[in-house]
């Protein structure tokens, strides 16, 4: 696209005014007033002239970026900062990383603002984001509770939030619980009740013990089920086995041997079967009673963009 | 002279202002056409943006959402076409973004949605003279409902004997009454496989229900009434089932591919309007 500077085209006009004979016309209080306009008109021009100015393709990106297009936006952003040097700029673009998902090129540009910027502390709080929710993804928090204990990535503006973030990733992997008195005390009171239980469950889980289950099972066909929670299918059991083994022993009593036979496979197929049914629902169970958990803190913890404050400047 | 270089003076400045935006318009325009849709998005977004006027509104909203569309992104594409279709007061660009809408249902398959905008449409004054698209539109809304008799009633409405609607009686024709396969099949096991075509699988039913059939009225004459009870209930019964179940199976997998092929056909080789 080609654009006419717009000054030049005012010096321009004005010139070739000044040539014309018809230059004197000005002084007639009509072309006067003419003139006056075609200044005011010439000098509307600037702002919209250029649509790819800097200026024009910063506010263009924090357009996207209040829409929600962040994969436009950063793009926006990255043609802008190529010119200029802004840090806020520079922040939403790291951001809009953030916000799409890509944490790796989040965090990196997050650390490019550390140091002589005054939004440091903002970045820092972010950076330590972006790492909590790598980890959060690859479900291991080694690294990133590792760049906690660092020197260089501190911050005592956001210390408490980032400490309670480091706390709160001990809820997604399988990691020791920190003590109690160290844990609490960084929790709101609005959040504590919740958190406190949260606490209770990871610590002490409530699974059921598979090989109970097994040996209930051995003793009273069907126990072991109704003890992993599943009680139309352990009364089923034990029916079906009761049967089996019943039709056998008749069968036996009426000297029908084949057939005595046959309900007694069936019914030591349906005995094993039973146990071993018991066992691996057991597991099921432990399986979703985790699953369900873990769902439930993941959907706790994101409603509240994990407990972290949300920074002013963004989102204006 | 003096004329002309006053209205020239004062068109200049105007022109070169909205020139702009023309510019911009014809570059997204450019990348439209040339399939690059997520730049293109970009460049009507920043048209849009600096668009004080609003003159380019519909234009923008309305090819934001057919690149929307084209890169599948159906719920962004139904929300820029309705903003298109708040964004002008003329009818024929209402009615325009109104189909699109219909057109982007059908595709994520949210058909009643579509029936419905189309119904809503009908009600309205503003577009009576246009009863024959609206028909048009329905009959395509039953082609992915499946209900091609439906579809052939509304083509027909359109014109007699209209493409689609010769389309819609083959696919009729060639369809498999799944009625019909259960019902041979319960006098005959094995028979409405034949119908679907599943020779082998008919023989299969056939010489299953008739072993065990056998069997069960053999124990029973033979007075062996536990074992004739077994195996008629454990057996005979569970293939008879299963052979109904499988006529019902087959000829409703039939009746899929069948509408499939049309699809198909309509995507590829159909040349009208189509979603």
């Amino acid at each position: 696209m080609t654009q006419f500077p717009t000054i030049y085209l005012t010096v321009n006009k004005l010139r070739l005014i000044s040539k014309n004979p018809y230059f004197n016309l000005l002084k007639k209080p009509f072309y006067k007033i003419l003139f006056f306009l075609l200044i005011m008109f010439s000098s509307v021009k600037p702002q919209i002239s250029n649509i790819n100015s800097p200026d024009n393709r910063l506010k263009f990106a924090n357009y996207l970026f209040n829409e929600k297009d962040y994969l436009r936006a950063l793009n926006e952003y990255k043609e802008y900062l190529k010119q200029n040097q802004n840090d806020t700029a520079y922040f939403k673009y790291a951001e809009s990383f953030l916000r799409i998902g890509r944490f790796e090129e989040a965090a990196e540009n997050f650390k490019s603002l550390f140091f002589n910027s005054s939004l440091e502390d903002e970045a820092k709080l972010e950076f330590f984001k972006a790492h909590f929710l790598i980890g959060l993804n690859s479900k291991n928090f080694s690294y990133f509770r590792n760049l906690f204990s660092k020197e260089v990535y501190s911050t005592t503006k956001y210390y408490k939030e980032i400490k309670r973030l480091t706390l709160i990733s001990h809820f997604f992997d399988n990691s020791a619980l920190p003590d109690t008195n160290e844990f609490f005390s960084t929790f709101d009171d609005s959040n504590y009740v919740s958190i406190k239980n949260f606490y209770l469950i990871k610590k002490s889980p409530k699974y059921k013990n598979p090989n109970k289950a097994g040996i209930l099972s051995a003793i009273l066909p069907g126990l072991g089920k109704i003890y992993s929670g599943k009680i139309s299918d352990g009364i089923t059991s034990f029916i079906t086995t009761c049967l089996f083994t019943f039709f056998s022993i008749d069968n036996f009593k009426h000297n029908h041997h084949f057939r005595g036979w046959l309900f007694a496979g069936l019914s030591a197929i349906t005995y094993a079967g039973n146990i071993y049914g018991s066992i691996a629902s057991t597991h099921i169970y432990n399986a979703r009673l985790k699953n369900d958990f873990n769902n439930k803190i993941k959907y706790y913890f994101e409603e509240r963009n994990f407990l972290l404050p949300n920074i002013e400047f963004v989102n204006r | 002279m003096r004329k002309s270089l006053i209205i020239l003076l004062l068109v200049l400045p105007v022109t070169i202002l909205s020139q702009n935006l023309f510019t911009q318009l014809s570059y997204a325009d450019s990348l439209f056409k040339n399939k690059n849709y997520f730049d293109a998005i970009t460049e009507y977004k920043r048209l849009m943006f600096f668009d004080n006027s609003k003159s380019f509104s519909f234009i923008t909203n309305f090819n934001i959402a057919k690149c929307y569309k084209a890169g599948g992104k159906y719920e962004e594409a139904i929300k820029y076409f309705s903003k298109a279709e708040l964004s002008t007061d003329n009818s024929a660009q209402k009615y325009r973004a109104k189909i699109e809408i219909v057109k982007v249902n059908l595709l994520r398959k949210t058909t009643d949605r579509a029936l419905q905008i189309l119904n809503e449409i009908e009600r309205t004054e503003e577009f009576n003279q246009l009863k024959d698209s609206i028909n048009y539109w329905k009959g395509w809304v039953y082609i992915f409902k499946d209900e091609w008799k439906l579809a052939k009633s509304y083509f027909d409405k359109v014109e007699k004997g209209h493409t689609l609607s010769k389309i819609s009686s083959n696919v009729l024709k060639e369809k498999y009454s799944v009625t019909f396969a259960k019902l041979i099949s319960y006098i005959v096991p094995g028979s409405g496989q034949f119908y679907t075509g599943n020779i082998l699988s008919g023989l299969m039913s056939m010489a299953y229900n008739m072993i065990f059939g056998y069997l069960t009225v053999k124990a029973f004459s033979e007075d062996r009434f536990f074992d004739g009870a077994l195996i008629g209930s454990l057996l005979w019964l569970r293939f008879y089932r299963g052979n109904i179940q499988n006529a019902e199976k087959f000829a409703i997998e039939k009746n899929i591919a069948i509408s499939n092929n049309a699809l198909k056909f309509l995507q590829y080789e159909y040349k009208g309007d189509k979603p």
